[in-house]
């Protein structure tokens, strides 16, 4: 068995104060192995966002503690925390999130120039990205001419850019239709093998949980497993 | 039963009203604001002109003045000789009354008429120095008392009241009374003969009766002959001192026996009361003037007829110009608000129907029809400008004592009708069916019809900034010049408009080629900064509304700075350098130790002597003309010049041996050219002819002006007697204030004067109310505009900080993205603003309020221009951390929960 890259140890998280608090998550714990895909499915409002928000770093608990590769972040302040999502941890969300302006491969080097890699090594790096999700041919298009599925790969490649430990993903295929979004999984469960990378996916589509290696279920803020 | 009006949901209006109270507000605020300003100046403006007009009549003083004259009756006696005629001070009584009554309803509008009968030009024929002698009779409702001092008042020359005098005989004698200052001056006393003759060298016979002083030297009679009263230097021409002697009834049958019957004048002169004085009376009493002028000259040849004449209508129709020029200039800076105004109100409602988007698209899916949404937005949006409108009014009302209503129409329509339109177009488009088109020639078909559409409308802006450039600089913005005043007091307004489109084609070109830098660079910040800015920099209504405030501010600085300069540079030309004394008649030996004594007084950089004759004589190319005569040691007077940092005066040749005198002109209508050849015609001196070598704009100011070498002019026969000195330097006014007897002068005095002039003081006001009011309008649709594009933005951002952009970073690309829109609105629009003053401020007719020959010198207002460029880069760096301190409670989760592309 293979060390866990993250450890959630009673993470509890609510949100407002009094009778009308909602408590999203409640004493949840629980590991994830390195190079591993897991799905935390759940129905809506059952805590699966505020959960990846929270092993993420957009957002502390009340209690608890999240280890990412052996280092506690719910300590860290903000520039710790930036420090964390340009080296070890990636989002990919369901609006995809891409800049307008910037063309497809522009979008995915934008992680590489925050990280100050080379404007040659960037090149390689887009081109590889964008031939492993398959829109090599798309490189110079804007995010506008793009579909909804092309634009979550190219999401997803942005997310692999800077090489990440972790590529967490609240419900990638959200916005997408049935066939689109089974290949955007498709494409996860490949990245999985071939970059080595971890991915914690939340989704309610049977079909992809299928896909994953695990699946966490989580109910009222706590793990039904 | 037909419903007129769809229904209304109140609690859908009031719920909307609650969550956008913040915009309302500010809308409302805007439109106060333009109803202060735009309701206030108009009637603030004609009461100006009512001062102005009044003081501009009080200023005139003689010019002012309407002389009614006839003859006297004729005095034919029956053997052959002139009959005395003791009922002459009841001639004239008669002459005022019947012109009283030509007056009609107007009189109520004069001062009590003045009597005045008035002798020739006599020549003192003792002593060295040039002097001349006039007998005058005045008389108010009565004549003005005096106390004699020595001997009595004139009496009548003959114990016969109605004596006959044969035409060949000696010089009949008359009795005159003559001032303390006179008799001191003249060395004589009660009973002495003054030693005169006539024009033609005939002696005359003036006796002395005694010596008076006034009881009230400011009585209003003395006024038409302060001679009477102390010796005026240069009133019979240059270096000649006029003396006067006083007569009486019982005199002035003798005075018109002593001279021919034409040589003593018969007249009553009015002057209008300048404390009841509006534009629009002095308009009436100016055309009854102009008829009564133009009616009495065909009959003036009859006996007794009343002749009228006067500069009045002169007087009226050059402060009508200036009140024609400030209103202009007032109504282009009217317009620019206005302009902007309307910018910022379309601004605001777009920020709302933005706002409103989710909610009017739910409305529109539940069933609400967009007629109904668009009565209930009216209904809001009427109510706030009502609302809105009336505080302001009240206020200027209360600043002002009323409102005028014409200028409000822009920005109440906008503000009525831009909500309700914006909303409803939202609305539509969210819940229309039409989609854009599939294939890739369709889309680019509506592109191009979008395209052509703007273009149309651009084209359409910049043809109606051109046909109002150009009317204003054929006929000016005048009032008076017939047919619209909108239109070319408008062109600075369009034309701002028309460089902002210019301005708004240009920016997603250069943030297009910015952000193509910046891709290529190894700076991560710059290629997110560039990537937000080319993403709003399509954003019209902002570069529209921030331009055109930043452009219409800097323009109303530039107007401001322009009058500022030109009221200096006209106080210069008419007081001849920082203070000027008008020396009263005295010996030459007086004026050079004068001289020598201020120029050794503390902070006198120059002090020059100069002989200045206002209304002299010249024939120039066979035609009269009245010019200011200046005599002045010409090398010296350079001198001066050139320590003042003033236009240098070109040097004058020296004259030939009996050739003519070389002279130097200026003339702002151009009727006095280098090359021309002026006859100069002094009484008791040889005539001199002059010649003008150069013309120069380094003296004089709206009059011609002639300025001779004093040593020329005296080696020519003319004689020059100093009666002015002018001094520079700091310490001048000081050191000119302590010649005793003298009038002084100071620059910065007249200046002030100048400035707090009602026409000049009131549009300085308005202009800087404009500047502020346009700033102020300028940064309220920047934060407008930022707070319409925050929420995406700050998503943008917040997925950016997900790729590891730290929160100072994000701050930094949030600026980047304001950047641009600041910097095209700091230096664009000044840029834009001063191009404007370049083009417009011509025609507008600064030098009427000025007091200059010709249009100031466009002057850059520095410091202003400064605070305009800077308050926007401030701008940029303030709504970024106002924005980062609201952002930073919202979790970076919460924020990317909301969702967006």
């Amino acid at each position: 068995m293979t060390a866990p890259l993250v450890t959630v140890r009673g993470i509890s998280r609510t949100f407002g104060a009094g009778p009308t608090a909602v408590h999203a998550l409640r004493d949840v714990s629980f590991d994830v192995e390195a190079g591993r895909m897991v799905a935390l499915v759940g129905r809506s409002g059952s805590g699966k966002t505020t959960l990846l928000n929270v092993i993420g770093g957009l957002d502390r608990p009340d209690a608890g503690s999240v280890l990412i590769d052996g280092e506690d972040i719910t300590g860290l302040d903000e520039d710790g925390l930036s420090q964390l999502r340009r080296d070890k941890v990636s989002y990919v969300f369901q609006t995809f999130g891409l800049i307008p302006v910037l063309s497809a491969a522009e979008n995915v080097g934008a992680p590489l120039r925050l990280a100050r890699t080379p404007a040659a090594d960037r090149e390689q790096r887009v081109r590889l990205l964008l031939d492993l999700v398959g829109l090599a041919d798309h490189a110079e298009q804007r995010p506008g001419e793009l579909s909804g599925g092309q634009q979550q790969r190219v999401a997803i490649a942005r997310a692999l850019a800077a090489s990440p430990r972790l590529l967490i993903a609240d419900e990638p295929t959200g916005q997408l239709d049935a066939d689109t979004g089974r290949s955007v999984m498709a494409l996860l469960r490949g990245v999985v093998e071939s970059e080595g990378v971890t991915v914690l996916v939340s989704t309610h589509d049977p079909v992809m949980m299928a896909l994953a290696d695990r699946v966490v279920r989580i109910g009222d803020g706590r793990l039904e497993q | 039963m037909i419903r007129l009006l769809p229904p209304v949901h109140w609690p859908s209006v009031r719920g909307r009203a609650r969550a956008d109270a913040g915009p309302l507000t500010l809308a409302a605020l805007v439109v106060a604001a333009v109803t202060v300003l735009a309701g206030s100046v108009p009637v603030l403006l004609t009461s100006t002109a009512d001062q102005a007009v009044r003081q501009a009549v009080r200023a005139a003083g003689g010019q002012a003045e309407i002389q009614v004259r006839a003859d006297w009756e004729y005095d034919d006696g029956a053997h052959g000789g002139r009959v005395r005629n003791p009922r002459s001070a009841e001639s004239l009584d008669d002459l005022r009354d019947r012109a009283l009554d030509q007056l009609g309803a107007l009189r109520d509008q004069m001062s009590p008429p003045i009597e005045f009968a008035g002798g020739p030009y006599l020549k003192i024929v003792n002593g060295d120095e040039p002097r001349s002698f006039r007998l005058g009779y005045v008389a108010g409702t009565s004549e003005p008392a005096v106390t004699w001092v020595s001997g009595a008042a004139p009496r009548a020359s003959s114990e016969h009241p109605n004596a006959e005098v044969a035409y060949t005989g000696d010089p009949w004698p008359v009795q005159a009374g003559i001032s303390e200052t006179a008799a001191a001056r003249l060395g004589v006393g009660p009973g002495d003969r003054l030693q005169t003759e006539d024009a033609k060298g005939n002696p005359c016979d003036v006796r002395v009766s005694g010596v008076f002083r006034p009881v009230n030297r400011t009585d209003l009679a003395w006024q038409v002959a302060p001679w009477l009263l102390d010796p005026q230097s240069g009133a019979d021409g240059p270096g000649i001192t006029r003396f006067g002697g006083l007569l009486d009834a019982q005199s002035l049958p003798d005075a018109r026996l002593a001279f021919n019957p034409d040589e003593v004048s018969r007249t009553v002169r009015f002057r209008p009361d300048a404390e009841v004085l509006t534009l629009d009376s002095a308009q009436r009493i100016a055309a009854a003037v102009v008829r009564l002028k133009a009616t009495s000259g065909s009959s003036a040849s009859h006996e007794g007829a009343a002749q009228w004449s006067t500069q009045l209508d002169q007087v009226l129709r050059d402060v009508r110009e200036r009140v024609d020029a400030a209103r202009a200039q007032a109504s282009v800076l009217l317009s620019a608000v206005m302009l902007v105004a309307v910018l910022i109100l379309l601004l605001a409602a777009q920020l709302l129907a933005g706002r409103r988007a989710a909610a009017l698209t739910v409305a529109r899916q539940r069933g609400t029809s967009i007629v109904a949404l668009g009565t209930e937005l009216l209904l809001e949006s009427v109510l706030l400008t009502v609302a809105a409108t009336a505080v302001g009014a009240l206020i200027a009302w209360a600043a002002a004592g009323g409102v005028a209503w014409g200028w409000l129409l822009p920005a109440g329509v906008c503000a009525v009708l831009a909500g309700p339109g914006f909303g409803m177009v939202t609305a539509h488009r969210a819940t229309r069916d039409k989609r854009n088109p599939a294939n890739r020639s369709a889309r680019r078909w509506a592109e191009r019809t979008a395209a052509l559409r703007r273009l149309t409308a651009e084209l359409a802006v910049l043809a109606a900034a051109a046909i109002a450039l150009t009317v204003l600089h054929q006929r000016g913005a005048s009032p008076s010049a017939g047919g619209t005043v909108l239109l070319p007091a408008s062109a600075p307004a369009l034309g701002a408009l028309t460089g902002a489109l210019l301005l708004l084609r240009l920016l997603p070109v250069t943030t297009g080629l910015a952000l193509r830098q910046a891709l290529r660079s190894t700076m991560p910040l710059a290629v997110f900064g560039a990537s937000r800015a080319a993403s709003a920099a399509r954003r019209v209504l902002p570069v529209l509304a921030l331009v055109a405030s930043a452009a219409l501010a800097t323009f109303a600085l530039t107007l401001s700075s322009t009058i500022g300069a030109g009221l200096a540079d006209g106080a210069w030309r008419s007081v001849g350098a920082d203070a000027r004394i008008d020396l009263p008649d005295q010996p030459a030996t007086t004026t050079t130790a004068l001289i020598n004594r201020i120029a050794a007084a503390p902070g006198v950089r120059h002090a020059v002597a100069a002989q200045v004759t206002t209304a002299t004589s010249v024939i120039v190319g066979g035609a009269s003309r009245q010019v200011r005569l200046i005599a002045v040691d010409s090398a010296a007077y350079r001198e001066l010049l050139a320590g003042a940092a003033r236009t240098p005066l070109p040097a004058l040749p020296a004259a030939a041996p009996g050739g003519p005198v070389p002279v130097l002109v200026h003339s702002p209508e151009g009727t006095l050219r280098a090359g021309d050849s002026l006859d100069l015609r002094t009484e008791g001196a040889p005539e001199a002819t002059l010649t003008a070598v150069a013309t120069t704009d380094a003296i004089g100011d709206t009059d011609d002006t002639v300025l001779a070498d004093a040593a020329a002019l005296t080696a020519a026969g003319v004689p020059v007697v100093p009666n002015t000195i002018w001094v520079t330097g700091s310490g001048a006014a000081a050191a000119a204030k302590a010649a005793v007897g003298a009038t002084v002068v100071a620059r910065t005095d007249v200046l002030r004067e100048r400035r707090e002039a009602p026409l000049v003081a009131g549009l300085i006001r308005l202009a800087w109310a404009s500047t502020v009011t346009l700033l102020a309008l300028g940064l309220l649709g920047f934060a407008l505009d930022a707070a319409a594009g925050a929420p995406e933005r700050w998503q943008t951002l917040s997925r950016l900080r997900t790729l590891g952009l730290r929160t100072r970073e994000a701050r930094r690309v949030a600026a980047g993205e304001l950047l641009p829109l600041a910097l095209v609105a700091a230096l664009g629009g000044p840029a834009l603003g001063v191009l404007l003053a370049v083009l417009t401020l011509g025609p507008l007719g600064l030098r009427l309020l000025t007091a200059q020959p010709g249009n100031p010198v466009l002057v850059l207002p520095w410091v202003g221009l400064v605070v305009v460029v800077a308050a926007f880069l401030v701008m940029v760096v303030a709504v970024v951390r106002v924005e980062a301190a609201v952002r930073r409670r919202n979790r970076l989760s919460e924020v990317l929960r909301v969702g967006g592309a």
